[in-house]
């Protein structure tokens, strides 16, 4: 448990390094694409390991996972 | 706990109240994040220059704070089930320094855009940028108070403390982080 916080805090903090190193790259719909992944990516982690939903009724984990998609789904539709 | 009870939909880590906040706030940020697509794909190429005025590193720091502020909460609420309460308060302590870290850095941005005459009034982005990010540094300093709160509870009451609180508080600190991670890209990123 404690591994699995520190795995996955060592991943939040390197999803935010390479997305803010790639936000300098001329813009593409691929690099606006990667950034958004990237942060839906973070946002299912901190919600899974760190509020611990990965323990919760599979309401919540779907609840969290369908907002995230939908919301960088949107993103990258009108931003791309 | 058993698993089972765990399992239950009225009995998310934190319980079900805290939950319910969490989603409303989420819902309430959507539309906000919704809004800001939408007029950001509009009026792209004035989106582009007004985002072009933040400081991406700025923007990166703040969120390596509140990703350590919050894995800090998390390590905090591991060492309280292990009943190691020193632990416990000194990893809420610097969750609530970090959180303090971020609030400050905030404010040296803020001073800064005022000063350069970027208030509400300077663009439709800088409406999203000031009531977004002010709406969402408000929260953060309603965690940091819960936090201290959790952390005085813990000090007074020891092991009599409710577990069940300590998760609330700790995860309105993560809604905190969900909200900001789904912020930062769009504001100073992908413009």
């Amino acid at each position: 448990m404690n591994r699995t916080i520190n795995k996955s805090y060592i991943a939040l903090i390197l999803l935010t390094v390479i997305g803010v190193s790639m936000s300098n790259l001329p813009q593409s719909i691929s690099i606006t694409g990667l950034i958004i992944m990237m942060a839906v990516i973070k946002f299912i982690i901190v919600g899974f390991q760190f509020m611990e939903l990965k323990k919760a009724n599979s309401f919540w984990k779907a609840l969290l996972i369908i907002y995230g998609i939908l919301i960088g789904s949107i993103y990258f539709i009108l931003l791309k | 706990m058993s698993i089972a009870t765990q399992k239950s939909i009225s009995n998310p880590p934190g319980g079900l109240l805290i939950w319910i906040v969490i989603y409303l706030e989420l819902l309430t940020y959507g539309i906000a994040f919704i809004g800001l697509a939408y007029y950001g794909s509009v009026n792209r190429a004035d989106f582009h220059n007004d985002s072009l005025l933040l400081n991406r590193t700025i923007g990166g720091i703040n969120t390596v704070l509140l990703l350590s502020s919050g894995f800090l909460v998390a390590k905090g609420v591991f060492a309280f089930k292990l009943k190691e309460l020193t632990k416990t308060s000194r990893y809420f302590s610097w969750a609530m320094l970090l959180g303090l870290g971020f609030l400050t850095l905030k404010g040296f941005e803020y001073y800064d855009k005022i000063m350069a005459g970027i208030s509400m009034d300077y663009s439709s982005f800088y409406i999203f940028y000031w009531l977004l990010t002010a709406f969402h540094w408000v929260h953060v300093l309603v965690g940091i108070v819960i936090l201290f709160f959790i952390r005085r509870s813990i000090i007074k009451k020891q092991y009599q403390a409710n577990l069940m609180d300590i998760e609330a508080g700790a995860a309105f600190w993560h809604m905190c982080d969900l909200i900001w991670l789904l912020l930062f890209p769009i504001l100073y990123l992908i413009f």
